[in-house]
């Protein structure tokens, strides 16, 4: 591995510094949660730090705190205490499930929350150090190659996929994000959270360098929620998502009231489906009603030559857990 | 497990026995070659080649060699050391002859490189991470070549030619010819047959990813050579690294005691050794060369792929007729085994022919993986007569046991013949009437289905070497030169020994894994080690009871040694193991997960010597032939000729999660050769399973799964 | 870059050796080339290696050691205590092989530096067994012939080790689940399981904790760490 310096801040304003510190220095600087992606890309040199910035050591940033009606979650809270946590399980279940589904015990153990929404992409062309526009590049190998990993919405100039399966739950909960940077704090909504690469195609976020993710807020959970998330891997475990559901339904009994459905493993952000989202508003759900969901859920799938099976497996997967949610006692 | 023996019950062998070295393997005591930390050892990285196919204009090494603590760097500029194992004409492993003559020799460092991943240069350094920081200061100059990664498409003629003479790879004897066999005479076959079916199957490059990767330590002492590596035949790896070092085999000293794995991954010598011991000679220093683990993917070997095109003639009551194959093997741009398709053999058929290709391209380098020639061809085989028993109405179970191979090649008589009891008890156990179904039938959208697929696989007796001491306290000490990769041969050589004196288990006391201080063994491939030299155990053991009787037992500091070296032949008969496997998988039709929800593994291996670990080499062999059938590939990027799915994530390597009960039946059988009747069982749970598993899901979807990997995205395509 | 002359050893070796001659004339460069030598000058640029002094405990050992920033926590257990039951199978948290307990969880070691685990306890494979006594698991894979070629086994034991100690009484599924990050390419998952589920219905499944605390035999080269530390 390439020589770096580890440091170990014990707030925020000392880990935004440290950061500032090292660029002004002509350093780079990366942020570690567990270190369980991040690890990997420094030792192919993919990124390379001078400076790591521990945020482990920052006390109190691993809990899950009421705050007006909701909970305010610490970025560094690990997926295992994320998934097993009681409030999260019951008031926020999909998030409880989303974290469940990540990689291993192993990795949980370590993983962060805000490692988890904030890890690179797992397109193997950027992992493999193909010099495309994520890893500083021109052109995006994986149109005119192997792509039946990628982005069958939302792509261009580069076709990844989000790989976070957390951030497909947190959106669907519509969540907030709280970033904290050399200019103080600010708290931005899901939508505006993360970034299609016809935005920037460097970066899969608007976190600036400096910036980190402190904390998510999830606004009180209504009665009558469900929610639930529901992936499909290549294998049984140990793989990021191929398609992912995170559907959030608030019921007024048979009714539902208000539905958010978003996709994980289809695009370059967590991609919403408003269409589905509108179908279900207001409505009793019905197999049928489920179809059609399914149905707009992939409604303007732009898929690419390898990766067309996406349209019909999501569109089974939407329909599958928006049914399977529904009739859930 | 259950296993009715109509065997003569023995002593010691064929009780469940815990290996003899379990305790050090679950303390962490066992000593593998990562483990070996030598005073004053460097360590070594390899530079690898960026491109599938280039030549090297210039290395400039300078600014690598200007940091502190870098030793040495080699490149193929002063190092012209020829890895004789690393391509060798037909492939033909064990023949030393052709390794010296083979046309297309491979150097350590080659110019051209021809895949991706090839040794361009090597650095030794005072550590690790320097010198993984020094292999990336080498500056190299390159003239990026065409290259061409499909094995059927390095043939057409506007291919670049890897090698002067073309991408066709030699024979045994140099020459450029395809490999062929032939009986009867198919086109006349064809000709009288009622139907003719054909099909082209395809499969993967699939890794060994053994757990470990491929790593050693190379010391010198004046002129000797001492090796820790980890090979799966240390008398090979010796004879290997002298001829290619060009000193005496008595100056390679080669020791391996745990190792962790190989599956034909770790035959013979591997060029890091070579690096390795080069680099120590040069700095005169121990060296520690470690691979990563995409290294160990693309930079050792895997199984190679394959292109099958079946054409067969039945008669309308589903009797063979003709069989032919056309088989395209790709063996990467270096030769290091046949590229042979088996399956063939399977079938009883007047006319046969089989023409295959080994051919050169510019993907990683083919070689052994766990019964190398056979889980590819028995795929495309048992998945084509799967087919024409389908489409001839019949049940498979039916088709085959009508058709399977009775005699070896229709006419040489096997030492003894199971295979229909192995395929009758199975079907029965399985319930196979019960649930096979009309293919597709299950409505779904979960769908079941069972598949079935069979095996007869060469169990070879041959030549091995053993050497027993007795001491006055009663300790028999079994000198042999075996590794234990995984199967336990050091616990299968002591329970034979232990039979074979008459003596308790704790009385025996095995020395194996060094070259110094064992005989020769073959080495744990081609399922030979418990055959070849747990027979040469028994016949030193009969030769030490023979000194017992004359001399009496040995007092004082008296002993008594005994040593046999022998060569048994199946006396013109040919011995195979049998068996048979079936499974039944459940499909999702709209997500294309495939789910195995049981398999049932029906196998004579002869007399199992302890079913404990035989019964785990079959689940383990059936577990990896689920893999390779649902989920392994090592893909390439057809832009630059670079790999992308190395590593357990990249090929999603089966998990717990993904791993289903596995239930073995030995039908067991004393053919009176081999030991005790033992024949081959650690390459015999793979070969059929990848077709068993591919049977299955036809029958489940109605659909057939011609390309491996068979993935959700084949899955859910077909079915559209 | 100045060139040294040959060692004579070196050339003896070559020399000695017919094949690597015969190979060198038919090589790409022609043997002449073998004297050239790329080698280093004397010295060279010197760097500074950024290391940090850590406090590990380590099977209840405590270690004060200096280690490099960089180097993992698998790396010091293997190089630097001579824990070297610990394995590694990818470096990159894709096999399970490395697997520690951290603060008694399951975590990666490979994945993990050693500098983030300061201050915290780490069990490994060689802080199961009291003494000649095995910890249930260790005589459950015993006995159900766990490892094949035992380079994935001390990781499936500290992932049981971690259910076992957490969930007493794990279920099939359960054990499968705990366990999913650790591959077996041997693939003797049935044995793994079958052994776990074994254990899990001893009296003392869950007992074995008690090595945390007691000092336990030091590792080969463990005396030496925190002088070799620095250097290698
Ligand atoms: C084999 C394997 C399989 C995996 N499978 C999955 C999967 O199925 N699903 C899934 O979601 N993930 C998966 N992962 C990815 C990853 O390891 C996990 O997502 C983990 O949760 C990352 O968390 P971490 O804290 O360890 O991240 P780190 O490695 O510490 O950080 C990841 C990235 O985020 C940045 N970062 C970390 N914390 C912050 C912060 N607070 N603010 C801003 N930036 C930050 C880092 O600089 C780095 O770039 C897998 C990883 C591996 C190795
Ligand atoms: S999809 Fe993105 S990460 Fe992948 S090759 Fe294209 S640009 Fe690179
Ligand atoms: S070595 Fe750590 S997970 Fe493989
Ligand atoms: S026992 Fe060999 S990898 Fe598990």
């Amino acid at each position: 591995m390439k020589t770096f310096t580890n440091t170990n801040p014990n707030s925020l304003d000392q880990a935004v510094s440290l950061v500032q510190q090292a660029r002004t220095n002509g350093q780079t600087a990366s942020l570690v949660g567990g270190g369980s992606d991040l690890l990997a890309l420094v030792k192919d040199f993919i990124v390379k730090p001078d400076v790591l910035v521990n945020l482990k050591t920052i006390k109190g940033l691993d809990q899950v705190v009421p705050e007006a009606g909701g909970v305010h979650i610490g970025g560094l809270i690990t997926l295992d205490a994320l998934g097993s946590h009681p409030v999260i399980r019951s008031q926020y279940t999909v998030l409880a499930e989303a974290a469940e589904t990540v990689a291993t015990p192993q990795i949980r153990n370590v993983g962060t929350l805000g490692g988890n929404v904030c890890q690179r992409p797992w397109c193997w062309y950027f992992r493999n150090g193909f010099p495309c526009l994520k890893n500083g590049g021109s052109m995006c190998y994986s149109v005119g190659g192997e792509n039946q990993f990628h982005a069958i919405f939302g792509g261009g100039p580069s076709y990844i996929v989000h790989p976070s399966d957390t951030a497909t739950a947190l959106v669907a909960l519509g969540a907030k994000f709280r970033v904290v940077g050399p200019s103080g704090e600010r708290v931005v909504p899901g939508a505006d959270f993360f970034v299609l690469p016809r935005q920037d195609s460097t970066r899969e976020n608007i976190l600036a360098p400096g910036e980190l993710l402190s904390a998510v807020q999830l606004a009180p959970a209504p009665p009558g929620r469900r929610s639930t998330y529901n992936k499909v891997l290549d294998r049984e475990a140990w793989t990021h998502a191929v398609v992912s559901a995170a559907v959030v339904l608030d019921m007024d009994r048979e009714i539902c009231r208000s539905a958010s459905v978003v996709l994980g493993g289809v695009a370059p952000i967590p991609w919403r489906v408003p269409d589905a989202e509108r179908l279900l508003a207001g409505q009793r759900i019905t197999p049928a009603l489920a179809s059609k969901v399914g149905e707009a859920a992939v409604a303007g799938a732009q898929p690419l030559t390898k990766n067309a099976y996406k349209v019909p497996m999501t569109k089974a997967l939407v329909r599958r857990t928006v049914l399977a949610l529904a009739t859930r006692a | 497990m259950s296993r009715p023996s109509k065997l003569t019950p023995l002593k010691t062998i064929g009780h469940p026995t815990a290996r003899i070295d379990a305790v050090e393997r679950v303390t962490g005591k066992a000593t593998y070659t990562g483990d070996v930390h030598l005073p004053g050892m460097l360590y070594a990285r390899v530079l690898r080649s960026p491109h599938a196919h280039a030549r090297i204009r210039q290395i400039d090494a300078s600014k690598a060699l200007a940091l502190a603590g870098v030793k040495f760097v080699l490149t193929h500029e002063n190092c012209s050391v020829v890895w004789g194992a690393g391509s060798i004409s037909g492939g033909r492993q064990y023949v030393d002859d052709i390794k010296k003559i083979t046309r297309h020799k491979r150097y350590l460092f080659n110019n051209p490189v021809r895949f991706f991943g090839e040794p361009v240069a090597a650095v030794a350094a005072t550590n690790r991470h320097l010198a993984e920081e020094a292999v990336r200061l080498i500056n190299v100059d390159y003239e990026v070549l065409p290259f061409v990664l499909d094995q059927e498409a390095a043939l057409r003629p506007e291919s670049v030619k890897i090698w002067p003479e073309g991408n066709l790879s030699p024979t045994a004897k140099n020459e450029m010819e395809p490999e062929v066999y032939r009986r009867g005479n198919v086109e006349e076959g064809f000709r009288t047959a009622d139907f003719v079916f054909e099909d082209r199957y395809t499969t993967t490059y699939v890794h060994n990813a053994q757990m470990e990767p491929r790593l050693c330590v190379a010391g010198w002492e004046g002129d000797k050579l001492t090796l820790y590596t980890p090979t799966q035949g240390t008398s090979n790896c010796r004879h290997d690294m002298a001829r290619d070092l060009g000193i005496p085999d008595e100056k390679v000293r080669v020791i391996c005691k745990y190792m962790g794995g190989g599956f034909g991954n770790k035959n013979q010598n591997q060029d890091a050794d070579l690096i390795a011991a080069v680099l120590a000679k040069e700095t005169g220093a121990p060296v520690k060369l470690e691979l990563s683990r995409k290294e160990d993917f693309i930079g050792v070997h895997g199984r190679w792929p394959t292109t099958q095109y079946y054409k067969v003639g039945v008669s309308r009551d589903g009797v063979l007729q003709a069989l032919q194959l056309r088989g395209y093997s790709g063996m990467g741009p270096y030769r290091k085994n046949t590229g042979g398709i088996g399956g063939i053999e399977l079938y009883q058929c007047p006319n046969v022919e089989s023409v295959t290709y080994p051919v050169y391209t510019n993907r990683a380098v083919s070689g052994n993986y766990r019964a190398p020639e056979f889980p590819q061809g028995f795929f495309g085989i048992e998945s084509m007569m799967d087919d024409v028993a389908y489409k001839m109405k019949m049940d498979p179970v039916e088709f085959v046991l009508k058709n399977m191979t009775r005699k070896s090649d229709d006419e040489v008589p096997y030492t003894n013949y199971t295979l229909e009891e192995c395929i009758r008890r199975g079907a029965e156990a399985f319930e196979w009437k019960k649930r096979w179904h009309p293919p597709g039938a299950d409505p779904g959208p979960i769908k079941r289905g069972v598949g079935m697929a069979f095996m007869a696989l060469r169990s070879p007796t041959g030549q091995s070497s053993a050497v027993i001491r007795l001491d006055s306290n009663g300790r028999y000490t079994v000198f042999v030169g075996v590794t234990d990769i995984g199967a336990g041969a050091k616990t299968t050589m002591a329970l034979i020994a232990a039979e074979a004196l008459g003596v308790p288990l704790s009385n025996i006391e095995i020395v194996w894994g060094d070259t110094d201080r064992c005989p020769y063994s073959v080495g744990e491939s081609g399922s030979r080690t418990t055959d070849m030299t747990g027979y040469a155990v028994i016949e030193a053991a009969h030769d030490l009871k023979r000194q017992i009787a004359a001399k009496g037992l040995p007092k004082g500091d008296n002993v008594l040694i005994a040593s046999a070296s022998p060569n048994p032949t199946s006396e013109g008969k040919v011995r195979k193991a049998f068996g048979a496997h079936f499974v039944e998988v459940e499909v999702d039709t709209e997500l294309g997960r495939v789910r195995v929800l049981k398999y049932l593994a029906v196998q004579d291996s002869g007399r199992i010597l302890n079913p404990l670990t035989a019964t785990s080499q079959v689940k383990g062999g059936a577990t990896q032939g689920i893999g390779m059938a649902l989920h392994e590939d090592l893909l390439y990027d057809r832009q630059t000729g670079q790999p992308l799915t190395t590593g357990y994530y990249g090929t999603r390597i089966m998990t717990h999660l993904d791993a289903p009960e596995i239930e073995v039946i030995f039908i067991e059988s004393d053919d009176g050769y081999g030991p005790f009747g033992a024949k081959c069982i650690g390459e015999a749970g793979i070969v059929h399973a990848v077709a068993a598993v591919g049977n299955a899901v036809f029958n489940a979807i109605g659909r057939r799964m011609k390309d491996l990997p068979i993935t959700r995205d084949k899955i859910l395509g077909a079915l559209v | 870059m100045s060139k040294r002359k040959h060692d004579i050893s070196r050339r003896q070796f070559l020399e000695g050796s017919g094949a690597v001659l015969v190979a060198a004339t038919a090589g790409p460069k022609l043997s002449a080339q073998l004297s050239s030598s790329i080698q280093p000058e004397t010295g060279g640029a010197t760097r500074e290696v950024p290391s940090t002094a850590i406090r590990l405990v380590v099977n209840g050992t405590e270690h004060r050691l200096e280690v490099e920033d960089r180097w993992t926590l698998a790396e010091v257990l293997r190089d630097h205590l001579g824990l070297t039951g610990t394995k590694i199978g990818c470096n990159r948290g894709e096999c399970g092989a490395c697997t520690v307990l951290l603060d008694g969880k399951p975590v990666y070691s490979c994945s993990n530096l050693a500098v983030w685990a300061d201050g915290r306890e780490v069990r490994t494979v060689e802080g199961l067994a009291h003494g000649d006594q095995l910890d249930p698991l260790q005589r459950a894979f015993v006995e159900h012939d766990g490892p094949q070629c035992g380079f994935c086994t001390s990781g499936q034991l500290m992932s049981a080790r971690g259910l076992l100690t957490r969930n007493p009484h794990p279920t099939a599924r359960e054990v499968r689940a705990a366990m999913t990050g650790n591959i077996c390419r041997c693939s003797n998952y049935n044995r793994y399981v079958e052994a776990v589920l074994a254990a899990s219905s001893t009296r003392d499944a869950k007992t074995s904790d008690r090595g945390a605390g007691r000092s336990t035999a030091p590792g080969r080269r463990g005396a030496k760490a925190s002088a070799r530390a620095g250097g290698a």
